[in-house]
């Protein structure tokens, strides 16, 4: 069954390494957000002047708008009081959007950015495709590696008697002790990421209790989440309550805990509707329902008892033991750690299948297509993504802030630098090309706490100094990464590939040609 | 502190399962331990590893507790795995004090 193990793992391994890349990174995604917008201020506590201030302008600029919504800072960081407002026959993407200090309320010119929401989507909406297909594609790249993982587990059954195993310097030996260390010392994250994983896409993969039940999948919403009847505008005139009212009748709901966003539908009308959305930083209490409120009265409106069976329960915990929301610093750290374990278990992996096939080629020097191919592969995508998110980050600083389409051209550098890496390797010998896209990759993280203490008044000594450890901790974890990337590329240019064993190349030399 | 608590049984019970394997006993003490003391080694390493879990859970609870158990688990055990791989250099050292 060892072959089961090779080809679930090789076939999807490209797509499992993206989404082990990106996903990893998207633990921090707010922590990222902090970062591309330098503009906004450390603090995220929201003071009564800020909120103030967006009632005035709301009721100014967002006068005779269909909704409102007020999103309130991340705890973590990375987005300010973001006020915003839709009129009447503006679509989804429409409307206007303005963000306000947390502290003094006053405007705040944020440069355009996707932010670190970009690398969470990118790993599992993918970029250049339609959501649906990116999806069914990781979906099936996932179910790939659940296979790889336990197969992994029953037909290596040696890698616990070599729990503790790292021999260097011994070719495949060593690649195949690094892959099995990296892949079962995280072994329960591992199984669990996949898994819960999996059951993010549930609906993708197994639409068909939806639509054996339901007529579209919007009755299946309506009934599994339910609302308060909806309320048509009544025509009527209303002062809309300030939103420190709304805010304090949900903390009293919900004993204290922040709302996260507030919507209005039909401001200033009677019958106009606000929701409220509980910030989710702790799970301690569970997930909270959203509030209904009457937005003229400040009344709790009743909602119908939503049911919670089993199976909902289950597959929310899963989803949140994936996502990871709930997680404090330390446990975030910890997930962190584990995902670059899963990264690497991936690299080594496809690593490992050219290493092994390489002293069995019958010459060397030149491999066949299906080896090339995998080689060449591996070069683009193990060393080509991460050099494309640190290009991502130098755009974020680089990029002048009037352009337009600003956060297009963030995400476009990525793939147009990764591509260029992608291109430049294949014109190169395996080894060359190894040990340069390394290379390119150290330098393109070094140079981003560089570039950020050039371009802005936060550089490492600075948030340093202010203990600032947002800032501060992405550009060490950005260092960290480029030292890594610089020890690889060392120690590639460094390995002689020993010769083939004396009985092996005998071997060769007496086989008919 | 409730940090501690789970990482310094969890470190502590790694190094007695790698103890506990004639392989790696070879390696740090130069001869292999009668079968008696390495099931007793191996035994005492399931039970810190457990005791790591119990003040897992004494200190976040079961839902937080499980969580940080495993992750500090992976964590410890890579720090075992590093020491291992540099034991050369480390029973230098040791040596080298001594002399």
């Amino acid at each position: 069954m060892a072959w089961l193990h090779t080809w679930a793992g090789l076939v999807p391994g490209w797509v499992l390494y993206i989404v082990f890349v990106f996903g990893t990174a998207a633990f921090f995604q707010h922590e990222i957000d902090a970062w591309m917008r330098p503009e906004l201020p450390v603090g995220t506590q929201v003071s009564p002047r800020a909120l103030a201030a967006a009632d005035t302008l709301l009721l100014q600029r967002g006068a005779g708008a269909e909704s409102w919504r007020v999103s309130l800072p991340e705890a973590r960081g990375g987005s300010g009081l973001t006020v915003s407002w839709r009129m009447a026959g503006e679509g989804r993407r429409g409307g206007k959007e303005v963000t306000l200090d947390p502290q003094s309320g006053r405007e705040l010119a944020v440069r355009e950015t996707r932010g670190g929401f970009f690398l969470y989507r990118m790993h599992f909406d993918l970029h250049y495709m339609s959501v649906s297909w990116a999806r069914y594609l990781v979906s099936v790249a996932a179910l790939a590696m659940l296979v790889a993982i336990l197969s992994g587990v029953v037909t290596h059954k040696k890698i616990f008697a070599d729990f503790f195993q790292i021999r260097f310097g011994k070719g495949q030996r060593s690649w195949l002790d690094a892959h099995n260390a990296t892949g079962v010392l995280a072994l329960p994250f591992h199984v669990m990421i996949t898994y819960t994983g999996l059951v993010t896409l549930l609906f993708t993969l197994m639409p068909w209790a939806i639509t054996a039940n339901f007529p579209t999948r919007e009755e299946f919403y309506e009934a599994t989440f339910p609302r308060p009847e909806k309320r048509e505008a009544s025509g009527t005139p209303a002062a809309t309550v300030p939103l420190v009212r709304l805010i304090d009748t949900a903390q009293r709901k919900w004993q204290g805990a922040q709302p996260g966003s507030i919507s209005i539908d039909h401001p200033g009308d009677a019958a106009a509707t606000a929701q409220v959305y509980a910030e989710r930083t702790d799970w301690s209490s569970g997930r909270r329902d959203p509030l209904y409120l009457g937005a003229a009265q400040g009344n709790l409106l009743p909602v119908p008892l939503r049911s919670k069976g089993g199976a909902r329960l289950t597959q929310e915990v899963m989803v949140d033991l994936h996502t990871a929301w709930f997680a404090g610093y330390p446990l975030r750290w910890l997930y962190f750690l584990s995902g670059l374990g899963g990264t690497a278990m991936a690299a080594t992996g496809l690593a490992l299948w050219c290493v092994k096939r390489r002293t069995k080629l019958p010459d060397p020097a030149r491999p066949h297509f299906g080896f090339r191919l995998v080689e060449r592969l591996n070069i683009g995508f193990i060393a080509g993504a991460p050099a494309g998110i640190a290009v991502y980050f130098l755009a974020n600083r680089l990029l002048p802030t009037a352009l337009p389409d600003r956060s297009e051209w963030e995400v476009d550098s990525l793939f147009i630098a990764w591509g260029a890496i992608f291109a430049w390797t294949l014109a190169r010998p395996a080894k060359r090309a190894w040990v340069e896209s390394l290379s390119a990759a150290a330098v393109l993280f070094a140079l981003v706490p560089l570039v950020n203490a050039a371009t802005t008044s936060r550089g490492l000594a600075v948030s340093l100094w202010h203990g600032d450890w947002v800032f501060a901790g992405f550009e060490l974890t950005l260092a960290a990464l480029a030292a890594g990337f610089a020890y690889t590329a060392w120690k590639v240019l460094r390995h002689q590939p020993k010769a083939a064993s004396a009985r092996r190349q005998r071997a060769r030399t007496e086989a008919p040609a | 502190m409730i940090h501690l608590t789970i990482a310094v049984p969890a470190l502590i019970g790694f190094a007695l399962l790698l103890m506990a394997m004639a392989r790696h006993q070879q390696d740090w003490l130069r001869r292999k331990l009668p079968l008696r003391h390495s099931r007793l080694l191996r035994r005492c390493g399931l039970g810190a590893l457990a005791l790591a879990f119990a003040a897992a859970v004494l200190g976040f609870g079961w839902a937080y507790g499980a969580v940080y158990w495993f992750g500090w688990l992976s964590l410890t055990a890579v720090l075992v795995l590093t020491a291992q791989t540099n034991r050369e250099r480390i029973l230098r050292l040791i040596s080298g004090k001594i002399v």
